[in-house]
C-alpha cells in the first residue's frame, strides 16, 4: 500500500512535449486508469514512474520519498508489459524467481513465495513450463505473478491485455482487478480502451497531447465530461451544431433550452439520451440503418445538414429505412470552445448521486 | 460477379510440375558453382595428398606428407601459432565487439550513429593499405614511436613482426563484421526484456549476465565461427606484419607452394587447415539449423 504523487511533470523529446505539465495524486490502493489515444503520453507517463524515461522537469514520490532520479531497479515499482516480456530462456519458475534470487532470499521461500503468486493467477501446475509453450494469456498471468510475487508499492501496468483476443481480455481484466482488490495494491493501468478504463478504474485520467483532459471516477467522466474531447472520446456521443438564442438552442431537427450567452455551441447528446417519433414533416430526420445488438438496437439518423447521428432503443424497436422521424432529447451537453459550458440537471443529478454513494 | 468471372476465370489448376521445375532450375546454377569451385577441388586436393604420384609416376595410397606434417617442428610450431593467433583474435573480438555492438543496440542519438560508422569503416579498408597504416603507426620509427619520444617517453617494444602484430591487425579487420552480427543478435532481444529485468531489480551487468548473453548463445557461435575462419585462412596481414617464423598457416602454404615449390607438402597443409575450418563451420551449420527449427 503506498501513495503515489506526481508533481508538474514535463517530458520533451526534441521541440515538442510527450507528456506537458502533469500532476496526478494516486491514494493508497487505488486503481487509476491512464487513457487516452495512441501519442497522448499516458504510457510515457507510466514509463517515467517505472524509471524507464528521465522526466524533463517535475518530480516523483512514492509514500513522500522522491523517486524521481532513481533507477527502475531501485524503484518499489513493478510494471507488467504489453508485450509480456517473458525471458523465453527460463521456466515460469525461474521468470518469477528472477527478482526473489536477486533479493538473495533464501530458497525455501523463493519457491514458497512463486507457488503462492502461480496459484494467484490460476497457473499452479505451470511452474516447469518453459514459456514459450504458454499461450498469450498465460503469458500475461506469469508476467503479473512476476511483478506481484517482489510486492511492489505501485503496480503499473502498460496496456497489458492488447495483444489478447476480446473474451481473454475481459476475463483477465476481471481477475486483474480481483487480485488487485484483494491484494489493495496501488496501481496505475494504462489503456487506449473505455471499456476497460470504464469496467477497472477507481478513477481515470483521460489524456490528449501530453495533458491531463480530465480526473474523475468513471461515471463522472461518463457523465460529466469536462470537455468535447473527454465526451467524444468515452462511450458515443452525438455532436450537432446549434446556434444559441435567447436562451434556446435552435437546430434544423431540435430546439432545446439553454440559458448560456447568445452565439454558436456544439451540442453533445449521448445515444441512450435520445428517442425517435415518426414524423410527416418532409425535412425530419430520416432512419439509415438499424443495427441489433441483442440487448438493445442502435438505430442511424441522417439529419437535413448532413450529420449523422446514432439512437439507442429497446430490443423491440422497429424502424424501417427511410422513416421520417421527430428527434427527442432527455439530456444533453454544451460545449463551447472545447469546453462544457452547460449541462441538463438530469445527467448532473445521476452523477452527483453517484459521488455521494461513493 | 457474373462479369467479372467472365473476364477472370477461375485457375483451373496450381502449376505443381512447372514451379518444381523453376525452383530446380534456379538453384541449379550455384548448386553447380559451389560443386566446381568449392566441393571439387576440396576432394581433388584431399585425393591428390593420400594419392600421390610416386617416383615410377604411378599414384598410390600414401600418408607420407600428413606424416612430414605432424612430426616437423617448424610446421607444428606454425600450427600452433596459427591456432595461438586465431583464439587471441576471437577472443579480442569479442571483447572489443560485445561492447560496441551493446552501445549501438541500446543507444539512440546521433554519438551512436558515429561509433557505427566508425565500427564499420575497417570494411571498406582493404587489407595491404591497413597493413601498411599499421606500419606507420605501431612499427619502428612509426607515430606511436614519434609521439612518445615528443613527450619524453621511453620507446616501447613494436608489435610489428611479432605474433601480436598480426593480432592487432586481425582484429582491426574482421572487428566490422563481428560487430554486425553481434548488433544484429542483439536486436532479437527486446527492450520490453531488458527492461522487465531492470524493474525486477537486476542492476545492467547482471542484466547482460542473465538476460542478454544466454539468449545471445546462437549469434556469439555464428559471430565467431565467421571470425575463426577467415583468420584462420588469412594471408595478406599475416604476410606482412607477422614474423618469419614460425609463420601462419596461410603464408606457410604460399611459400612451400612458391618458394619451396612443393605443391604436395601445400596442399597437406591446406587440407590440415580446412580440417580445422570444418569443425567451426560445422558449428556454424549447426547453429543455423537450430535457429530454422526453433523458428518452425
Amino acid at each position: 500500500m503506498a501513495r503515489l504523487t506526481i508533481r508538474n511533470i514535463c517530458k520533451s523529446f526534441g521541440s515538442g512535449f510527450a507528456v506537458n505539465d502533469v500532476s496526478l495524486d494516486v491514494e493508497n490502493g487505488e486503481l487509476v486508469c491512464l487513457l487516452g489515444p495512441s501519442g497522448s503520453g499516458k504510457s510515457t507517463l507510466l514509463r517515467m514512474i517505472g524509471g524507464f524515461e528521465r522526466p524533463s522537469a517535475g518530480e516523483i514520490l512514492i509514500d513522500g520519498r522522491d523517486i524521481t532520479h532513481l533507477p527502475p531497479e531501485r524503484r518499489p515499482t513493478g510494471m507488467v508489459f504489453q508485450s509480456h516480456a517473458l525471458w523465453t530462456h527460463w521456466t515460469v519458475f525461474d521468470n518469477i524467481a528472477f527478482g526473489l534470487k536477486l533479493r538473495r532470499l533464501p530458497r525455501a521461500d523463493i519457491r514458497e513465495k512463486v507457488e503462492q503468486a502461480l496459484a494467484m493467477v490460476g497457473l499452479a501446475d505451470y511452474g516447469q513450463r518453459m514459456t514459450t509453450q504458454l499461450s498469450g494469456g498465460q503469458q500475461q498471468r506469469v508476467a503479473l505473478a512476476r511483478s506481484l510475487v517482489l510486492e511492489p508499492k505501485i503496480l503499473l501496468l502498460d496496456e497489458p491485455f492488447a495483444s489478447l483476443d476480446q473474451h481473454l481480455r475481459e476475463r483477465l481484466r476481471d481477475e486483474v482487478k480481483d487480485i488487485q482488490s484483494r491484494l489493495g495494491i496501488t496501481t496505475l493501468f494504462v489503456t487506449h480502451g473505455q471499456d476497460e478504463a470504464l469496467a477497472l478504474a477507481d478513477r481515470i485520467v483521460v489524456m490528449r497531447d501530453g495533458v491531463m483532459e480530465q480526473v474523475a471516477p468513471p461515471d463522472v467522466i461518463y457523465r460529466a465530461p469536462q470537455t468535447e474531447f473527454v465526451a467524444g472520446f468515452i462511450g458515443s456521443m452525438n455532436f450537432l451544431r446549434a446556434d444559441v438564442e435567447d436562451g434556446v438552442a435552435r437546430h434544423d431537427d431540435l430546439t432545446l433550452p439553454l440559458p448560456i450567452a447568445d452565439g454558436p455551441v456544439i451540442l453533445g447528446i449521448r445515444p441512450e439520451a435520445m428517442s425517435l417519433t415518426p414524423s410527416e414533416r418532409p425535412r425530419a430526420g430520416k432512419v439509415h440503418r438499424l443495427i441489433d445488438f441483442g440487448t438493445h438496437k442502435l438505430i442511424d439518423i441522417d439529419l437535413t445538414d448532413g450529420t449523422r447521428i446514432k439512437c439507442m432503443a429497446g430490443p423491440d424497436a422497429r424502424a424501417p429505412r427511410g422513416l421520417r422521424v421527430e428527434l427527442g432529447v432527455s439530456a444533453f451537453h454544451a460545449f463551447r470552445d472545447g469546453r462544457q459550458v452547460y449541462q441538463t440537471t438530469s445527467d448532473l443529478e445521476a452523477t452527483e448521486r453517484s459521488m455521494s454513494h461513493a | 460477379m457474373a462479369m467479372l468471372s467472365s473476364t477472370l476465370p477461375a485457375r483451373a489448376r496450381a502449376p505443381a510440375y512447372g514451379g518444381a521445375i523453376i525452383g530446380l532450375a534456379l538453384v541449379a546454377m550455384p548448386v553447380l558453382l559451389l560443386g566446381w569451385l568449392i566441393l571439387y577441388p576440396i576432394l581433388a586436393a584431399i585425393v591428390e595428398t593420400m594419392f600421390p604420384v610416386g617416383a615410377d609416376g604411378a599414384r598410390g595410397f600414401s600418408l607420407a606428407s600428413y606424416r612430414f606434417f605432424f612430426s616437423d617442428d617448424y610446421s607444428l610450431a606454425n600450427l600452433r601459432v596459427t591456432l595461438w593467433t586465431t583464439c587471441v583474435c576471437g577472443l579480442l573480438l569479442v571483447l572489443v565487439g560485445l561492447p560496441i555492438a551493446l552501445y549501438l543496440r541500446f543507444s539512440r542519438g546521433r554519438f551512436a550513429s558515429y561509433v557505427q560508422a566508425l565500427a564499420i569503416f575497417p570494411m571498406f579498408v582493404p587489407s595491404i593499405i591497413l597493413s601498411y597504416a599499421l606500419i606507420r603507426t605501431i612499427g619502428p620509427n612509426g607515430t606511436v614511436d614519434l609521439v612518445l619520444n615528443a613527450l619524453g617517453l621511453p620507446k616501447l617494444p613494436t608489435p610489428y613482426l611479432t605474433p601480436w602484430g598480426p593480432v592487432i591487425g586481425l582484429v582491426w579487420d574482421n572487428l566490422p563484421l563481428t560487430v554486425l552480427m553481434l548488433t544484429a543478435g542483439l536486436g532479437q532481444i527486446s527492450n520490453a526484456s531488458v527492461e522487465a529485468a531492470r524493474d525486477v531489480g537486476a542492476g545492467p551487468l547482471r542484466v547482460l549476465v542473465s538476460i542478454i548473453l544466454p539468449r545471445m548463445g546462437n549469434s556469439l557461435l555464428v559471430t565467431l565461427s565467421f571470425a575463426v575462419l577467415g583468420i584462420f585462412s588469412a594471408f595478406t596481414l599475416p604476410y606482412v606484419l607477422g614474423p618469419a617464423s614460425p609463420e601462419m598457416m596461410g603464408p606457410f602454404m604460399e611459400r612451400t607452394f612458391s618458394d619451396n615449390n612443393d605443391p604436395l607438402n601445400a596442399l597437406t597443409q591446406a587440407v590440415i587447415s580446412f580440417g580445422f575450418c570444418l569443425v567451426f563451420g560445422l558449428f556454424y551449420v549447426r547453429s543455423i539449423a537450430r535457429n530454422r527449427e526453433s523458428r518452425r
